[in-house]
């Protein structure tokens, strides 16, 4: 077996990645409705602070849907359902928590930013990186990480 | 090497173009204005507040305006000024040769009134809409405005430099929409709320603010006193959707205009605006009564029962924070205006959005007379302001009638002048739809104001009219929906006429045209108009 067949397809990563993008702003919204974080006019009282309950908001989502999955399982939810799973590139074992949270937590929301030319550059360039050789994105070489079948999850 | 030089040259040259182009726009607007002092006169004040006067009649007497049913028909184009807004909502405050006007993002000027040329500039402040009153400090004249979401500010009125901001966040989220008033040694700010647009979003818990009347100490900015018009706002949870979103209530009756000063009873008047959720109170789309000097509440009049409303409404009547039921939101978004009827008697003239104005005792609240005109709306009825002429004891209503939903009641968009005294109508000149091929609404939304024998409004289609006072023969009228040549060399164009209307300072006639909210017409032009006779002193 070669290194490419254990790599997950563009397809599959693409189709985890639309799936994770509709489920995280959905638990996003019951974070939302649970705290109360932007239900009473203290949290709209300053720009300031609509942007740090909103930013909150996300960082609980994504560490509930994906940080946390990620590390525990190696798999979001989008990339269970197409059977795919990320590990660290050199040990093949479970990928750090830290980076995870710390480094690949903002690309997921980053891809929202390619209906803001010129900004969509950033987006852009993190996702076409998986047309090279490792599949790797920017967020996957920040973290360490490969995208790879299931088969081969540890 | 002889390329190299050619890109040096050729770079050369392009940045010289760009400097010389830089150079000629800003020398173009400033044609003409090299000589303009930078400090303005303060020896005389057309206006003491929004109302021009402090009684909220919005009349300028004979001894403060040479325009007149006389010579109003002369009335030409002195000058222009580009504002930086398509919805401008600033009132100026004139001097003997200074007009001051916030200038939507772009911040407080101070214009030559003989010029337009810009004396200063204060560029810190970029969301003032309200009026622009006077004040005094230790002698020295301050001028107080709002910023609609940032708070209050007192600003020197020879150099423009901020002398003191305040928002004492009576609430979470304050509007300072209505015009301040400055009076010996307080500030009065109406207060409003933005729950009201907050409330279109379903995950937002509405509503647990209130309207009121801030008092400010006028040396310091400090909050002196607080007077809301509802009680215990957002104190009870009402429901709850989505399992979490709590409902609050009772909340609203924001206070969106300028407060009028009976100074014989050291009251202060104001209208109220609707609940924006239920239980509804007392105290919506009511004219209240306060003592001027502690805020304590004398009476309080509500003329429409039950309206609770918000801005989730017109989205959906199923939305989530639109109230069961919910009313036709009929503020009082005109302030009250008082006058001296010539039996001596003191009355309180105030038109609502339903379209009804009431003569009000001002020592009880009682309801002396009322009279309907139109068939009022979410956008009047009476929107922005009435005006009253003492010497012909008659009071000036404009009608909107701008359509805002289904209703079988025809539109009586126009003008009315009715008696002081009891109400009766003297004459009426109401309005068609005159817009070519253009499509706009006729009526009166703008404030008015009125002189000696004289009323002036604007409309909504951007036509600014003049009718004699004594039997509302059209004197003149101008269409300000076009493109104009400003002073500050930006391009600039009217539209519709909304807002805080007309005024008359000396020989001339001063409004901003253009207001882009509701799909009207957007615009930027401050426009001054003057008869040919010299400044009225």
């Amino acid at each position: 077996m070669n290194y490419s067949d254990i790599l997950a397809s563009r397809f599959r990563r693409f189709v985890a990645t639309i799936i994770d993008l509709v489920l995280t702003p959905l638990v996003g919204v019951i974070v939302m409705l649970v705290t109360g974080l932007l239900e009473s006019a203290e949290a709209y009282t300053t720009m300031a602070t609509i942007g740090v309950r909103a930013l909150t908001i996300g960082v609980i989502a994504y560490i509930v849907l994906n940080g946390w999955l990620l590390h525990a399982r190696g798999q979001t939810v989008g990339k269970a359902i197409m059977k795919i799973a990320i590990v660290d590139t050199i040990t093949g074992k479970k990928a750090s928590l830290w980076k995870l949270l710390l480094l690949r937590m903002w690309f997921l929301p980053l891809i929202f930013l390619v209906a803001l030319v010129p900004w969509s550059i950033i987006p852009i360039i993190d996702q076409a990186m998986i047309f090279t050789a490792s599949r790797r994105s920017v967020h996957d070489w920040l973290c360490g990480t490969s995208v790879i079948n299931q088969v081969a999850k540890p | 090497m002889i390329y190299r030089h050619r890109y040096f040259y050729n770079s050369l040259r392009a940045i010289t173009c760009l400097i010389a182009l830089v150079i000629s726009v800003n020398a173009n607007a400033n044609v003409g204005c090299e000589n303009t002092a930078s400090q303005p006169g303060l020896q005389h004040r057309y206006s003491d507040s929004w109302g021009t006067t402090f009684n909220g009649q919005r009349y300028q007497s004979s001894s403060n305006t040479s325009i007149n049913a006389e010579n109003a028909s002369s009335l030409k184009l002195q000058w222009s000024y580009g504002l930086s807004t398509q919805a401008p909502r600033s009132y100026p405050l004139v001097t003997e040769d200074t007009i001051f006007i916030g200038d939507g993002g772009y911040g407080l000027v101070a214009l030559d009134k003989e010029t337009g040329c810009t004396r200063w500039a204060n560029t810190d402040i970029k969301d003032i809409e309200s009026a622009v009153v006077a004040g005094e400090i230790d002698g020295n004249t301050v001028l107080i405005f709002t910023g609609r979401r940032s708070g209050v500010y007192a600003v020197d009125a020879k150099s423009g430099k901020q002398i003191w901001f305040s928002d004492p966040k009576v609430h979470p989220v304050p509007y300072y929409s209505g015009s301040p008033m400055a009076y010996k040694d307080k500030v009065y700010v109406p207060i409003s709320s933005f729950e009201i647009a907050l409330s279109a979003n379903p995950f937002y818990g509405c509503c647990t603010t209130s309207g009121g009347i801030m008092a400010l100490d006028i040396k310091t900015g400090e909050k002196l006193w607080f007077t809301p018009t509802v009680e215990n706002a957002g104190s009870i949870v009402t429901g709850r959707h989505f399992l979490f979103v709590e409902e609050r209530g009772p909340s609203g009756a924001p206070v969106w205009s300028a407060p009028t000063l009976d100074t014989k009873r050291n009251l202060l008047y104001f209208g109220s605006g609707e609940n924006y959720t239920k239980p509804a109170t007392q105290t919506s789309d009511a004219i209240f009564a306060i003592d001027a000097e502690t805020g304590k509440v004398v009476w309080v009049k509500q003329y429409t029962v039950g309206d609770a409303f918000n801005m989730a409404c017109t989205v959906s009547a199923d939305h989530p924070n639109c109230p069961t039921d919910s009313g036709p939101d009929l503020d009082f978004g005109a302030p009250p205006a008082l006058t001296t009827l010539k039996s001596g008697m003191d009355i309180i003239v105030a038109g609502q959005k339903s379209g009804a104005v009431f003569g009000i005792k001002p020592e009880t609240g009682d309801t002396i007379w009322s009279t309907q005109f139109g068939r009022g709306g979410m956008l009047g009825g009476v929107h922005w302001g009435i005006a009253v002429d003492p010497e012909l004891e008659q009071a000036y209503i404009p009608i909107s009638d701008l359509p805002t939903g289904e209703s079988d009641i025809a539109p009586g968009q126009g003008l009315y002048a009715i008696s002081s005294a009891d109400g009766s109508t003297k004459w009426s000149a109401t309005l068609q739809e005159n817009c070519k091929e253009r499509s706009c609404w006729p009526g009166f939304s703008a404030a008015i104001t009125s002189g000696p024998n004289i009323v002036v409004a604007g409309t909504i289609d951007g036509h600014l009219k003049i009718y004699r006072g004594t039997d509302g023969e059209l004197l003149w009228s101008h269409d300000t929906v076009v493109d104009v040549e400003s002073v500050n060399k930006i391009p600039t164009r009217g539209g519709t006429l909304d807002a805080h209307g007309p005024m008359l300072a000396g020989n001339q006639l001063i409004v901003s045209s253009g207001y882009d909210s509701f799909g009207q017409w957007g615009g930027n032009a401050l426009l001054v108009f003057s008869v040919e006779e010299g400044p009225t002193q």
